[in-house]
């Protein structure tokens, strides 16, 4: 994507390409998390998990579930609000599929460098929350309701110490630029998860943990309490979204935490126009491992005793963690 | 051992004696009697390790409760009522005629030994009310309208005396004694005339031969013990194996 | 209304006044009766303000079988393939008050070999019982590795349960004045008894070495989790006066601190030869009613170890008729089945079949405290309280 070509190319088709491109990204990294969580999670519980779809470790089951999916009837219940039922999963996808916009995989592979980079991040992550109330409210039923009002509460709760938590990152780097974020790091010589942001990054990850409604959080869905919480009702391709859109989400949100905590696409000795996308994504499985993993040991936690530790716990802390930081900013 | 979880090797009444079936049987009669003076009631029997108290329908709350606190019998096992019908739709007839009443069954237990005691009272089948035990067991909330349900008996003062397992169509009490099993009446139950082969006179020397192997250490001093405690009735029963069995 | 307010507090009274216009009526919830964690078919209707229970009622009968009137057209040993189902998960150690009750009033004495394997299997049946509780409880509080760990030991003692009797859960293996005789013998099986398959013994050590090590890693993965602590601890606490008065029995009643194990109070199997502890709790919450559990297995295996270094030898059967007619009488036997106090009623009036067979119940009586122990809780409490109760409804609904 050098400048040569930008210029050649009509903007509508490089809108095009680049809608593409990262739609591919996306449902690239997607599958392997998709299979990770099948695989790993059958490993702990002493099992195999998938086997035969596709030959080799069931490789191919995830495409094998989406398939199923699609063959499935598209059931409306009658009671629902059936058009705001119907765009629930969309909006939810795409404001998951937007955040791949900025993530930067090399210094010049990225889809659009945003000056306010992060902070069109946090705000489009939010938009997640309309999608799952949207999906609670239409459908009609009190599990999918109570589901949807305690993502919404929960995103609220979370999304404070989230923010907090960047800003810490956001003074140390001096920009808002998810570029600027990573060549500061790359400057710096060590990713900021060393270089001073060890308790943001903690209160990033727990509240990006909340905010994809993963365990412990995943209250929202709570199988055991409320059934499927605000998918109750969903099946067939509309289900298939919202389960792509959690994956998404984990993979978006792992190369955000990557891109601001762990040096992006930089890593020591390694030429990041040529190794940048892979360093990206092996940073983004580890992430991605540790969610696996939490989901797979961990019980859920209580309503009151997840805004709790939001409010109680994480926002102070986080707000301390943004007066040291300026204080260094300033002091050195 | 963690906190919040404490192990006691004995419980405070360690129950040596219950071990003894003689004893036991004694000590059962004994709260009986001591029971039925509790609740100020002539009859009472301790027949099978059983102790029942019987008591009249006007004392019946009174009674409960003074078994509860005079005896310390705070567990509330169950309630439930047992249908005396000369008329039987189901089961076998009784051998002799029997006054038709509901007797109504309680059984207490202490918390903290062996000691347990069935409390009984009749109600007449014209007019089948009792007053209700929920004030003084929570428990009997479901047990007595379970009882009622099934044998339609009206227990006074209860605070949600409605259907338990029932559906709101049902007709009619299932567990009163003419009340007809309808499956039955079009098809006999089969296996009223199929008897079980007992395999109680088989030779017990046979049975050790054919145990596993890994049992070696325990047969040695038992084939020596087995025939001191076989004889007697065991081996007039060996001699024919199949002979007691007709 | 503002002359009973406080003077200092007479500028609020419109704010009062508002407050009280925007109450909005409670929401009633349906929970069951198919829901993932009613074990079953029980149906919860809950009256919710917001996340808390204002009031529940719980509907039970989904599943009432009339065992107590089929009992009434059944011969003695035919009701006790009835009685295996009533709590599936134990089917075992339900045929054990019924058969001993009837042993009672026909007056046989069971020979020591019969009541010791009665016993063993019993201990195996609470094992089993309470392992698929153990894993199934993090389940339902959202973990879910705990219950593929605990189910996979689990079936080491299936296996035990079905090589002595040939079935996995419902057994049928008692016989009125002893055991039946091993599955296994083949043709032979009427004329050589076979008591206990080849191995069973060395196999059921390493069983119970198994059982220990699933216990040692349930204690790290569940009870020593902050988050498991958070929603277990000081949730749902019985009182012991109000355990007892609602009949509350087994592990739920020793959570609650009343130390009472009919295992150590009455002679139905011969547990005083055996050395074993009582487990009991402290506070009566969930966290107590699921540490109780874990203890208890670790005695169950206590007493299977020291049972199996000395079965007694002899006879399977103790003499008996060939149709099995009960003296006229009544009695009452209960055992500490793995649930709680499971006990049989029975009115005989001579024949071969109960003129009444009352069965008592462990999770009836246990689950009929709902209704005063949801109230005030929060709806993740319901589904905390529902698992440490350990509840089957085929042993609420008979």
């Amino acid at each position: 994507m050098t400048t040569f070509v930008a210029v050649e190319i009509n903007f509508y088709v490089l809108l095009v390409i680049k809608i593409l491109a990262v739609t591919g990204v996306m449902l690239g990294g997607l599958l392997p998390v998709i299979l990770g969580e099948l695989k790993i999670g059958a490993h702990m519980q002493s099992r195999v998990g998938p086997y035969y779809a596709g030959g080799r470790w069931g490789w191919a089951q995830p495409m094998a579930d989406g398939l199923k999916f699609f063959q499935k009837e598209d059931l409306v219940p009658a009671a629902s609000d059936t058009q705001v039922y119907k765009i629930a999963p969309y909006l939810l996808m795409v404001s998951t599929l937007a955040l791949f916009v900025i993530i930067p995989f090399s210094p010049d592979l990225i889809a659009v460098d945003l000056d306010l980079g992060i902070f069109f991040a946090l705000a489009i992550s939010s938009l997640s929350t309309l999608g799952v109330l949207m999906a609670g409210w239409s459908s009609g039923n009190k599990y999918s309701l109570i589901g949807g009002l305690r993502a919404a509460a929960q995103i609220i709760a979370y999304e404070l110490p989230l923010v907090l938590a960047v800003i810490g990152v956001v003074i140390q780097a001096g920009t808002l630029s998810m570029v600027g974020i990573v060549e500061a790091q790359i400057e710096m010589g060590v990713p900021f998860l060393i270089g001073g942001q060890v308790v943001g990054f903690v209160i990033f990850f727990i509240a990006s943990l909340a905010e994809l409604n993963r365990t412990p959080f995943d209250l929202p869905l709570a199988e055991s309490e409320l059934v499927m919480g605000y998918l109750t009702e969903y099946s067939g391709f509309r289900f298939a979204v919202f389960f792509l859109a959690e994956y998404a989400g984990i993979v978006a949100v792992s190369a955000i935490a990557s891109t601001l905590f762990l040096g992006g696409y930089g890593f020591w000795g390694l030429d990041p126009t040529v190794f940048g996308p892979f360093v990206l994504a092996a940073k983004v499985g580890i992430l991605a491992f540790l969610m696996i993993w939490i989901r797979w040991s961990w019980p859920r936690m209580r309503e009151d005793q997840l805004q709790t530790l939001a409010w109680k716990w994480l926002i102070p802390i986080s707000l301390v963690n943004i007066m040291v930081t300026a204080i260094f900013k300033v002091v050195f | 051992m963690r906190s919040g979880i404490s192990v006691t090797t004995n419980p405070p009444d360690e129950p040596e004696s219950a071990v003894d079936a003689g004893d036991s049987r004694s000590e059962v009669a004994e709260l009986a009697a001591r029971v039925a003076e509790l609740v100020g009631s002539e009859s009472w029997s301790a027949d099978f390790g059983n102790a029942k108290v019987r008591v009249d329908r006007s004392q019946w709350f009174e009674a409960v409760e003074a078994a509860r606190d005079g005896a310390d019998l705070a567990f509330f096992s169950f309630l439930s009522a047992i249908d005396w019908s000369n008329d039987v739709a189901v089961g076998e007839p009784l051998d002799e005629t029997v006054e038709e009443r509901y007797e109504i069954l309680v059984r207490l237990s202490s918390g903290r030994n062996n000691d347990s005691v069935t409390l009984s009272t009749d109600v007449p089948k014209n007019d089948a009310r009792i007053p209700t035990l929920v004030d003084l067991f929570g428990g009997a909330n479901w047990h007595e309208r379970e009882a009622a349900e099934m044998f339609g008996i009206e227990f006074e003062g209860h605070p949600n005396l409605n259907r338990l397992y029932l559906t709101d169509e049902f007709e009619g009490h299932p567990l009163r004694k003419t009340y007809p099993l309808v499956s039955r009446e079009i098809k006999p139950w089969p296996g009223m005339v199929d008897v079980e082969d007992m395999p109680s006179t088989e030779n017990p020397e046979a049975e050790q031969a054919g145990s596993s192997e890994d049992e070696a250490s325990n047969q040695q001093p038992a084939a020596s013990s087995e025939v001191e405690a076989g004889s007697g009735e065991r081996a007039a029963g060996s001699g024919s194996p199949e002979g007691d069995a007709q | 209304m503002s002359q009973t307010l406080d003077p200092r507090a007479a500028a609020h009274v419109s704010e009062v006044a508002v407050s009280v216009e925007l109450q909005t009526p409670g929401m009633t919830i349906n929970i069951g009766p198919q829901h993932p964690s009613t074990h079953g078919v029980l149906r919860l209707v809950a009256e919710l303000d917001g996340e808390r229970i204002v009031n529940v009622e719980p509907v039970i009968g989904y599943m009432h079988r009339g065992y107590e009137k089929l009992s009434e057209v059944r011969t003695y040993p035919q009701i006790t393939a009835l009685v295996n189902r009533i709590d599936w998960v134990s089917g075992f150690a339900n045929e054990i008050p019924l058969i001993v009750a009837v042993e009672r009033l026909m007056e046989i004495e069971v020979p020591e070999r019969a009541q010791s394997i009665r016993l063993i299997l019993t201990e195996l049946a609470r094992i089993s019982n309470h392992l698929v509780f153990l894993s199934s409880y993090p389940l339902e509080l959202g973990a879910s590795t705990p219950l593929m760990h605990a189910l996979r030991e689990r079936e080491h003692v299936l296996e035990l349960i079905e090589g002595v009797t040939g079935g996995r859960f419902h057994p049928n293996f008692n016989r009125i004045g002893g055991v039946k005789p091993a599955a296994g013998g083949g043709s032979t099986q009427k004329k050589v008894l076979q008591d206990l398959p080849k191995g069973f013994l060395a196999e059921t050590r390493l069983a119970m070495e198994k059982v220990m090590a699933i216990c040692d890693d349930l204690d790290s993965l569940v009870t020593g989790n902050e988050i498991f602590h958070a929603r277990t601890k000081g949730v749902a606490i019985v009182p012991p006066d109000l355990a007892l008065a609602y009949g509350v029995s087994g592990p739920n009643l020793r959570a609650s601190g009343v130390a009472f194990d009919l295992r150590k109070h009455e002679d139905y199997l011969p547990y005083d030869k055996y050395d074993f502890d009582v487990a009991i709790g402290e506070n009566g919450d969930c966290f107590d009613r699921f540490d109780v559990r874990l203890q208890e297995v670790r005695q169950a295996a206590r007493i299977i170890g020291q049972a199996i270094d000395d079965i007694p030898s002899g006879p399977l059967q103790a003499k008996v008729p060939r149709v099995i007619k009960v003296p006229k009488g009544e009695t009452y036997v209960r055992a500490e089945n793995p649930k709680g106090e499971m006990g049989y009623y029975i009115v005989s009036e001579g024949g071969r079949i109960p003129y009444r067979l009352k069965i008592r119940t462990p999770s009836f009586s246990n689950l009929s405290i709902l209704p005063w122990a949801l109230k005030g809780l929060l709806v993740p409490d319901i589904i905390a309280l529902l698992g440490s109760l350990d509840f089957v409804l085929g042993d609420v609904d008979r």
